[in-house]
């Protein structure tokens, strides 16, 4: 029987209504200048986190979320299933590389300005899944229920002990009660599967639709000159070039996840003392290194109260930054451009601190 | 276009590392055989036989086991080793011919566009009558 493919495919678009779409994206254009790289982080994390869903659920399949099956049952998936341990190490790597990436589509992004009016939503809606990418790189992180991991999330879950009134509150939320446990466990595998899937993908719904509807900015002083940037068109110019990217990012990563795949420690010990050398995440080094340069206490309050407070004033500046920073062609807006860099470098060098 | 063409580059480049480092195990040569990677008590240790078998026990009963030494990844055995080896040079050669085709047809994408081939008014099929009909 000979299918009539124009039939087939006829019968989809009028249920679906998926010419206006396809006419969208043969119409939307991509400026093209100096900073025209930094278009393409945006779907190389896109790139990740489909990564990172097809390897999650691969390992689900086999992952116990318990006391005794959690640090038991990964050894079973890097011993006993064939590949496990590659399986593994690609969705540990494409997480590092996903963060990676965000981190960079986020200080481009700040440093070209295109947070500008009107896309302060975009950007609003871009940090709130860099937070969402983090708490799942933590909540991810003590699912291997070893001595470092558990000692890392008993530090982390701590940190909000320090915020007056809600703190204590929060601290006990996230472990499931006063101290670090099996609950904790579950409650961080249901977090990581769960939760915050959905969560990622309300997010970056909507964030898609706000680069959709406001267009890729064009640098400022061609916006200011009112010069007309050139401009190429999404399709097929602009995906085949992203095309390009994804495979030599996708073999980057598979390869890396060969070369240098994790290993796992011994299973957590409840009643152990810390290990040496606790050290979170490599995205999370720099807060980590602010906390630890707070002395005990600093005159009527605790010094890891300053340090929160301080760090989350920061996380509120970076949020709002299209409003604080809302004439971004004067001068102020060229003090926040000097701000943003000193900020970047203060990550940077922290996370170099807290490594030595 | 020359940024995509260091990329082309860097995946040649990287095909030919990847093979090399895939043909080297990931940690020292250990024996044969996934259980050589996890060390346990001796009283623990099932007999060998039990173990050959691929998730005979449910791993919370593994957990049991006193692990003492980290479990560190591996290739179970030559088998698998070699199909990672095939595997990676068989992905890298792929991303190479894939990506020299890409920048064929980017190159290809580009002229088009510069000509302005779909846009009526300037396109060169304007008054053609051999050409196909704009739009479709």
């Amino acid at each position: 029987m000979k299918i009539d493919m124009k039939k087939f495919a006829a019968w989809f678009d009028e249920r679906l209504a998926l010419t206006p779409i396809f006419k969208y994206m043969t119409k939307k254009e991509v400026p093209q200048h100096g900073h025209s790289i930094w278009y393409y982080t945006g779907s190389s994390i896109l790139l990740f986190l489909v990564i990172q869903i097809v390897t999650g659920i691969m390992l689900a399949f086999y992952y116990q979320p318990t006391l005794d099956g959690a640090n038991a049952s990964i050894a079973r998936i890097m011993t006993e299933l064939p590949l496990g341990w590659l399986i593994r190490s690609i969705h540990s790597w494409s997480a590092t590389f996903m963060i990676a990436i965000v981190m960079i589509h986020m200080v481009a992004s700040m440093l070209t300005k295109s947070y500008r009016k009107p896309r302060e939503a975009t950007w609003m809606t871009g940090m709130m899944l860099i937070v969402v990418s983090m708490v799942f790189g933590f909540t991810g992180y003590l699912l291997p229920w070893d001595d470092l991991s558990l000692s890392a999330t008993k530090v982390g879950t701590n940190i909000p002990a320090a915020i007056p009134v809600v703190g204590k509150w929060v601290t006990q939320f996230l472990r499931g009660g006063d101290d670090v446990t099996g609950d904790t466990l579950t409650r961080f595998f249901i977090f990581h599967v769960c939760i915050l899937p959905l969560v990622i993908f309300a997010i970056l719904i909507l964030h898609i639709l706000l680069v959709q509807k406001e267009g890729m900015s064009v640098p400022l002083k061609d916006e200011v000159a009112k010069r007309r940037v050139p401009v190429l068109p999404f399709w097929p110019n602009f995906v085949l070039r992203e095309v390009i990217i994804w495979l030599v990012l996708l073999g980057t990563v598979l390869t890396v996840s060969l070369v240098f795949a994790p290993s796992l420690g011994l299973s957590a010990d409840l009643m152990a003392p810390a290990p040496e050398g606790v050290k979170p995440e490599w995205y999370f080094l720099f807060l980590f290194q602010t906390l630890k340069i707070f002395p005990a206490n600093m005159g009527p309050v605790t010094g890891e109260f300053v340090a929160v407070v301080i760090i989350l004033i920061g996380i509120m500046a970076v949020f709002f930054l299209p409003f604080i920073d809302n004439k971004p062609e004067t001068k102020k807006g060229r003090v926040i451009t000097y701000l943003s860099i000193l900020g970047v470098i203060y990550a940077i060098v922290f996370s170099i601190w807290s490594l030595l | 276009m020359r940024g995509i063409r260091i990329l082309f580059f860097v995946a040649m480049a990287s095909l030919v590392l990847s093979s090399l480092a895939a043909a080297r195990p990931a940690v020292p040569q250990a024996a044969p055989g996934p259980q050589a990677k996890v060390e346990v008590k001796p009283e623990a240790a099932p007999p060998a036989a039990q173990k050959a078998k691929p998730a005979a026990k449910p791993a919370a009963k593994k957990g049991e086991e006193k692990r003492t030494e980290p479990v560190v990844p591996a290739y179970s055995d030559i088998r698998q080793r070699s199909a990672v080896i095939v595997f990676y040079f068989w992905l890298w050669f792929s991303i190479a011919v894939l990506v020299y085709f890409l920048l064929q047809w980017v190159k290809e994408a580009d002229r088009v566009y510069k000509a302005k081939y779909y846009e009526p008014e300037e396109s060169p099929r304007k008054g053609n009558p051999m050409a196909p009909a704009l739009g479709e």
